[in-house]
């Protein structure tokens, strides 16, 4: 039977609700999980126990990205003030509750990695740059004591990081009434994505670094998990548009997202997502040779194009999802 | 009274858990509405919300091909007993009340994050402009049910379009109703099971 009587009218009158900051907020999360994630494995599998530049690379972004989310988390409150209210009511059928509680662990687990990998710098700073010795003594206390714990504290970070990244699809992967997000895939999206994101940042942060401490491992690594990653978000995002493609009428009406005849949001995906976040890397390091490929202009062009692409990716799906929902 | 029943004598609250919950709900008659929105009037006034904003509208839902026919629906909370805004409230600031078991806000615990808006697929619900809060319909609750009064809308309404009651009465008025009419519910397929009733006007003409 065809629905004899329905409404079409809302009351978000076709406006998108959640914005940019949300958006700004998934990449900075996914980047923090995916550097930590990277950093620690790779740690975790190898003999050389030293702060690499990786780690120390990626405890900086590690730390410094998801608290710096949070700003855009409270700011897109419209009653900022009492965000206090969401640590002290849980409610465990809530994502968003889940991820707070997550959160609330995984700052200070990324704070801890921060301390224990920028050991030598911190304690340098306090003794040389800014003589506080009080500063300095209670840091290096906290730093062995934390030290003694340090694989036990790197393992929960690891699972903690996979926890932050995959709960920022569900957040929105359980909003029945956009089709495009409403889908199985988006949590493990944003996870790979998170793991791109997390790779170009460090590379990014760190190519300094190596510049001066050449170690051919570690900055190899992050130029040769890049595109095993890629070729994953690609995966899962073809997944995606097949299960819209071939999936019921609500569906196939969200795919209006990806259509630049009837969608300004299909540009982000095919100019923001494809085009500079695949397209760019791809070519500036397959197309032009060898000399171009190993250049500097193509590290940082690449990385920089992957970090747009990401966050075009977020933005792309908040605003395309939400733009063509079942009504 | 204590002494009589060994100490295990039901208070009055206490009672109202072990009966049967009430299951409120509203059956809106598309047959008998005319879409002159007194009823958004009147919500408007009892529960003081914003010029520009709704908890309940009357959309024109006219085939333009067939202006004779004018069709007219209520666009409201659908009051779901599996509610996806209570899921997903952080605060469980959106909750269901304790003794009327209806979809309702307390508003103080609110951060106004949204998740509610986006998360009901009717889109029904909105953050009040003026208390920057969430708001649905929850059927005047606070501002008439627990007066012992009808809502605004089922008061202002001239037509008999709009019935409220307890479908887990069978004397309630809305249960009469039910076992004899056909009636609807939006997007069940959804699995929020909604509790608002629809009387669809299926006829097309003479």
């Amino acid at each position: 039977m065809e629905m004899m009587i329905d409404f079409t009218e809302g009351f978000s009158h076709g406006h998108v609700i959640w914005g940019w900051m949300i958006g700004v907020y998934l990449v900075l999360a996914g980047m923090s999980g995916g550097a930590l994630i990277v950093a620690l494995v790779r740690r975790h599998y190898s003999k050389n126990k030293e702060n690499t530049g990786l780690l120390k690379g990626a405890a900086i972004i590690g730390f410094s990205t998801i608290a710096f989310g949070m700003v855009f988390l409270v700011a897109d409150l419209h009653r900022p003030l009492y965000f206090w209210k969401i640590l002290i009511n849980y409610n465990f059928t809530s994502v968003m509750s889940i991820g707070v509680a997550a959160i609330s662990l995984y700052i200070p687990l990324t704070l801890m990695v921060f301390l224990m990998a920028l050991e030598e710098e911190i304690k340098d700073f306090f003794q040389t740059k800014i003589k506080i010795s009080f500063v300095h003594t209670m840091l290096t206390i906290v730093i062995n004591i934390l030290k003694r714990f340090r694989p036990y504290i790197e393992f929960i970070t690891i699972f903690f990081a996979i926890v932050i990244c995959a709960y920022t699809g569900f957040l929105i992967s359980v909003l029945i009434r956009f089709p495009l997000l409403n889908t199985a895939v988006l949590p493990i999206l944003f996870l790979v994505s998170g793991l791109a994101a997390g790779v170009a940042a460090t590379r990014l942060l760190t190519a300094g670094y190596y510049r001066v401490n050449p170690s051919t491992f570690d900055e190899g690594l992050l130029h040769r998990i890049e595109w095993p990653v890629m070729f994953l978000e690609i995966l899962l995002i073809a997944m995606l548009i097949v299960s819209l493609v071939l999936g019921n009428d609500y569906q196939k009406e969200a795919m209006a997202a990806f259509d630049v005849t009837r969608s300004q949001w299909a540009y982000l995906f095919w100019g923001g997502v494809v085009g500079v976040g695949f397209g760019v890397p791809l070519s500036l390091n397959f197309l032009f040779g060898h000399k171009v490929a190993h250049s500097s202009f193509t590290m940082y062009a690449s990385g920089i194009s992957t970090l747009l692409g990401v966050l075009s990716l977020r933005l792309f799906l908040l605003y395309g999802g939400q733009t063509f929902g079942i009504h | 009274m204590a002494l009589a029943t060994g100490g295990y004598a039901l208070s009055s609250e206490e009672k109202r858990r072990v009966e049967p919950k009430q299951h409120l709900s509203m059956i809106y008659d598309q047959t008998k509405c005319v879409g002159c929105a007194e009823c958004e009037s009147a919500c408007h006034s009892v529960n003081l919300v914003p010029a520009a904003q709704n908890r309940m509208i009357i959309q024109d839902r006219t085939d333009p091909d067939n202006v004779k026919a004018r069709r007219f629906v209520r666009v409201s909370c659908q009051q779901c007993e599996e509610a996806p805004c209570v899921a997903v409230c952080p605060t469980a600031a959106c909750h269901k009340d304790s003794l009327l078991d209806v979809v309702t806000m307390n508003g103080d615990d609110c951060i106004g994050c949204a998740y509610c808006i986006v998360a009901c697929p009717y889109d029904v619900r909105f953050i009040n402009e003026e208390t920057n809060m969430a708001e649905n319909c929850d059927f005047c609750l606070e501002t008439r049910l627990k007066k012992g009064l009808q809502p605004g809308c089922v008061e202002a309404c001239k037509y008999d379009a709009l019935v409220f009651g307890d479908m887990n009465d069978p004397k309630s008025t809305i249960s009469r109703i039910l076992s004899i009419k056909d009636t609807v519910r939006q997007r069940p397929e959804l699995g929020t099971k909604p509790s608002l009733r629809y009387v669809p006007a299926v006829k097309q003409g003479v």
